[in-house]
C-alpha cells in the first residue's frame, strides 16, 4: 500500500495532494482520490461560490472522510447528489474529513484551509470517540506497512479560561514510548481503556459479543458537563462554532456501541444538545433515525471487521441528514431573499 | 463502452496481474515487485490492487476477470500422471507424487475464483472468474501487443495444463493454436533440467545458464542428442523420460544425469567448473537447434512472414537472436514477459479480443501497443517528497 498522508505544521498531516490510491480492505478494496489542497475530493476546492449553487462544508474525522468506501459512497457525496429538489439550485458538499483527527484538528482544518471559502452551511461531524483525542497529546498512527508509530498531535488546553493551542508544530519524527515523561505518557491516546484485553478482544473477533455480554461503556468522560474532556471538547467547539459566519449543523456520530444498543448514548446527547442550545447552532443526532433500522440491517451499516460505515451506513446517514439540511439551505435562501 | 478486463496470473512462478481497458494495455506488474520476494507465485494480491489503482477503476466495474491456466486441464495431466507413475509399478510413489502435485494444484489454483472473491470482494460483471489456457495465454501476449496484423504464433515452454510448445497463427483479433508438443516431453523442462544440474534454481536460473554458455565448449551437444532428446526435421522432439525426473518424482533430472555428463550434479554456490561451462554451451546449442527447426516449420505451415513469440524459453535471448539472424521471418516480435508473468496480460487480451470480440486497435506502422516493459507504479514529486521527508531524508 502507498504512504496516503504528508506532514503538515498545523494540524499535524493530510492526505499527500493529487494522490490516487487503492486501499486494500476487507470489503474488496477501495479507491480514493485527493484534490490538491490534500483532502479527498474528486475536484479542487474552490475559494468563491460557483455561481448559482449552494455550497456545504463538512468536517469530522474518518467517518466523514469515508475510510473504507470510495469517495463517490460516502455520505457527503450522497447528499450532493440527492439534494437538488424541484427547482432549487444544485448544491456542493465539501468533505474536509481527515481520518484519525480529533475535533481540535478538524477545527485546525477549518481555519488552515477552509476559513475563506464561501458557503451556506457547515456541519461539524463529530465522531463521540473524538472526545478522547482531544484530551491526548499523543496517538499512535499505522503507517502503509501496518507499523504503529507514536506522533505528538497538536492540541489545545485551557488556560486561563481561554484555549491554547500547544504542539503546533508538532515534531515531525515518531516518538518511543522512553521519550515521553509520565504526563506525556498519560496523554497518549490509545483508543480507550483495557488496551491488551481489547486488542485480544478483537484478535479472537469477539468484540461484539463481549461488549453485549458486558455492557462496557467506552466514554465515561460524557457523563458529567464537568469533565475535563468534555470541558476541553465543548470550548474548542464552542469557539469553532462561534468564529463561523453562517448557518451551523453539530452532528454527533454515534460509537457502533450505541448502534448496538449495548451502550448507553444519553450522556453524549445530552452533552451535545447543552452545546448545541448554548451556542445556537442546529443539533442533528442520526441515532434516533439509525436505531429505527431493523437490528440485522442495522448490523450491515458498518463492516465485520472495520468499525467504519459501508456504503449502507453512510446511504443511512444521508438519508437522515438529507431532510436536515434541505431545511437549513431552505431557510438560509429565504434569509437571504 | 470499451471493456475493462483484469488478467491475472499466479499459484505457480512469477504472479503478476495486468489492466487491459478498451484493448489498450493499462497497467500490468509481478507481485515480486511488491513482497520483495523473487518470482512471488502466491496470489497477486499487491499486483492487482496496483492494476486497479492505476486504472482507477471499481472491482466491481470489472467486465471480466481472467485466470491465465486452466485449472481443470492442469489437475487433468496431474492425474495422469500419477495413474502412468502406478502402472509403472511405483504405486507408493505415485500416491506421493499425486498428494504433492494435487496439493499444489487443488490447493490453490481450483480456488482462484474464491481467492478473487476474498481479495476483490466480486468477480466482477462477469459473476464469475472467467479461464483461459495457458498457451492461449502466451500466444496472445505475443501476437495481439504486436505491430502486425498478421503472424506465425510460436509458443515454448515448460507445462502450461498439457501442453509445452505450440505454433499458431494470428489474424486480425483471431488467434488459432494447430498443433502442439504434449507433456512431458518440454524443451523448457529440458532447459531447466540443466539449469537445476548445473546448480541453479529451476525457474529462475536459467538466464545464468544461457549467459554461461558462451564461455564453454559444446561437447556434450552430441550425449544429450543421443540420449535425451530425438529432433526432428520439423523441430518436433520427444525426450527420452528414463533421464528425468518429473514424471515419477519432483526432480528434473534423473540420476542417470550423472552417469551420462561425468558425475553428479553441481551443487550450489560451489565453484563453476569448466564442465558446467561445457554443459551449459551444449544445452544451448541443442535449444537454438530445436527454436530454428521450429521456426522453418512453422514457416512453412503458416506461410507468414512475421513471427511472435512468447512462453518461458522465449526468454533465451540468445536464441532469439540466432532466430532473427536466421532470417526465417521478416520481422519477429517477442513479448517482452515471456514468461508466466505475462500470461497475465495475455489472458486479458484474449478476453478482449476473443470473448467479447473487439478488435484489435491498429498501430497503422507506429510500433506495436506493448507501451513497453515500464508498466509498473509509478510516483508523484509530492508522494517522493513525503515519503523522503518523514523517513528523515534530506
Amino acid at each position: 500500500m502507498r504512504q496516503l498522508y504528508e506532514y503538515h505544521p498545523v494540524v499535524g498531516y493530510r492526505y499527500i495532494p493529487r494522490l490516487r490510491v487503492r486501499i486494500p480492505h476487507e470489503g474488496g478494496g477501495y479507491l480514493i482520490q485527493v484534490n490538491e489542497q490534500g483532502f479527498r475530493a474528486d475536484r479542487p476546492f474552490a475559494r468563491a461560490r460557483t455561481p448559482g449553487h449552494r455550497r456545504v462544508l463538512v468536517f469530522g474525522d474518518s467517518f466523514t472522510a469515508g475510510d473504507a468506501v470510495p469517495n463517490r459512497q460516502r455520505y457527503t457525496e450522497l447528499l450532493e447528489t440527492r439534494l437538488p429538489g424541484a427547482g432549487t439550485p444544485p448544491v456542493e458538499v465539501y468533505n474536509f474529513g481527515l481520518s484519525s483527527t480529533g475535533t481540535d484538528q478538524q477545527y485546525l482544518i477549518w481555519r488552515e484551509f477552509a476559513r475563506d471559502i464561501e458557503h451556506d452551511l457547515v456541519v461539524i461531524a463529530v465522531f463521540v470517540e473524538n472526545i478522547r483525542r482531544v484530551a491526548a497529546q499523543f496517538r499512535p498512527h499505522h503507517d502503509e506497512h501496518g507499523v504503529e508509530r507514536l506522533y505528538a498531535k497538536p492540541y489545545f488546553r485551557i488556560e486561563n479560561g481561554t484555549l491554547q493551542l500547544c504542539h503546533v508544530p508538532p515534531r515531525r519524527e515518531p516518538y518511543e514510548e522512553h521519550e515521553l515523561d509520565a504526563a506525556q505518557a498519560a496523554a497518549v491516546d490509545h483508543g480507550g481503556r483495557f488496551l491488551m484485553l481489547r486488542r485480544m478482544v478483537t484478535k479472537l473477533g469477539m468484540r461484539d459479543m463481549v461488549q453485549h455480554l458486558t455492557q462496557y461503556q467506552p466514554l465515561p468522560h460524557y457523563d458529567s458537563p464537568a469533565s475535563p474532556a468534555w470541558c476541553l471538547m465543548r470550548a474548542i467547539l464552542a469557539q469553532w462554532i462561534r468564529a463561523l459566519d453562517g448557518p451551523v449543523l453539530l452532528m454527533p456520530l454515534p460509537l457502533p456501541q450505541h448502534l448496538d444498543e449495548t451502550c448507553d448514548a444519553a450522556p453524549y446527547q445530552a452533552r451535545f444538545a447543552e452545546l448545541a442550545a448554548d451556542v445556537g447552532c442546529r443539533l442533528h443526532d442520526p441515532l434516533p433515525d439509525l436505531l429505527r433500522i431493523a437490528p440485522a440491517t442495522r448490523r450491515r451499516l458498518r463492516w465485520d471487521k472495520d468499525i467504519h460505515f459501508t456504503p449502507a451506513g453512510h446511504d443511512a446517514l444521508a438519508r437522515s441528514l438529507q431532510p436536515v439540511i434541505a431545511d437549513m439551505l431552505g431557510a438560509g435562501l429565504a434569509r437571504a431573499s | 463502452m470499451g471493456k475493462t478486463i483484469l488478467g491475472i496470473a499466479g499459484y505457480y512462478h512469477d504472479a503478476a496481474a495486468a489492466l487491459v481497458r478498451d484493448g489498450e494495455i493499462v497497467a500490468a506488474a509481478q507481485e515480486e515487485r511488491f513482497t520483495r520476494r523473487k518470482h512471488d507465485p502466491s496470489f497477486p494480491v499487491n499486483a492487482i490492487n496496483y492494476c486497479l489503482e492505476e486504472g482507477f477503476v471499481d472491482a466491481a466495474d470489472l467486465d471480466a476477470i481472467v485466470f491465465y491456466d486452466n485449472p481443470l486441464l492442469t489437475f487433468d495431466r496431474v492425474v495422469q500422471n500419477a495413474c502412468a507413475g502406478a502402472r509403472h509399478g511405483d504405486a507408493a510413489g505415485a500416491r506421493d507424487l499425486f498428494v504433492q502435485a494435487a496439493g499444489a494444484v487443488l490447493g490453490d489454483k481450483i480456488w482462484v475464483n474464491e481467492h478473487v472473491r476474498q481479495t476483490l470482494g466480486t468477480p466482477g460483471r462477469a459473476g464469475r472468474v472467467l479461464f483461459a489456457e495457458h498457451h492461449m495465454a502466451h500466444a496472445a501476449s505475443a501476437f495481439y501487443p504486436a505491430p502486425v496484423d498478421s503472424a506465425a504464433v510460436l509458443t515454448i515452454d515448460g507445462v502450461g495444463e498439457w501442453a509445452t510448445t505450440t505454433l499458431g497463427t494470428g489474424h486480425g483479433r483471431k488467434l488459432e493454436l494447430f498443433a502442439e508438443i504434449d507433456y512431458p516431453h518440454s524443451l523448457g523442462l529440458l532447459y531447466s533440467a540443466f539449469t537445476s544440474f548445473c546448480g541453479f534454481k529451476v525457474n529462475s536460473g536459467e538466464y545464468k545458464l544461457m549467459g554461461l554458455a558462451p564461455y564453454g565448449r559444446p561437447r556434450y551437444t552430441g550425449r544429450i542428442r543421443e540420449h535425451l532428446i530425438d529432433v526432428r526435421t520439423d523441430g518436433s522432439y520427444r525426450l527420452d523420460m528414463n533421464y528425468f525426473g518429473w514424471l515419477d518424482g519432483m526432480a528434473m533430472p534423473g540420476p542417470r544425469f550423472a552417469d551420462l555428463f561425468d558425475g553428479p550434479a553441481r551443487q550450489p554456490e560451489t565453484p563453476i567448473t569448466r564442465r558446467e561451462m561445457d554443459l551449459a554451451a551444449s544445452i544451448q546449442q541443442v535449444t537454438e537447434e530445436i527454436v530454428l527447426r521450429t521456426a522453418r516449420h512453422l514457416r512453412r505451415l503458416s506461410g507468414e512472414r512475421n513471427l511472435v513469440l512468447a512462453g518461458g524459453v522465449a526468454l533465451n535471448c540468445v536464441a532469439n537472436g540466432k532466430l532473427a539472424a536466421a532470417g526465417i521471418f521478416d520481422d519477429i516480435w517477442i513479448q517482452p514477459a515471456a514468461g508466466d508473468a505475462g500470461g497475465a496480460l495475455g489472458a486479458a487480451l484474449l478476453a478482449h479480443h476473443m470473448a467479447f470480440e473487439a478488435p484489435r486497435r491498429r498501430t497503422d506502422g507506429a510500433g506495436d501497443t506493448q507501451r513497453g516493459s515500464y508498466l509498473g507504479p509509478r510516483y508523484s514529486s509530492e508522494e517522493i517528497l513525503a515519503f523522503l521527508d518523514r523517513n528523515g531524508y534530506p
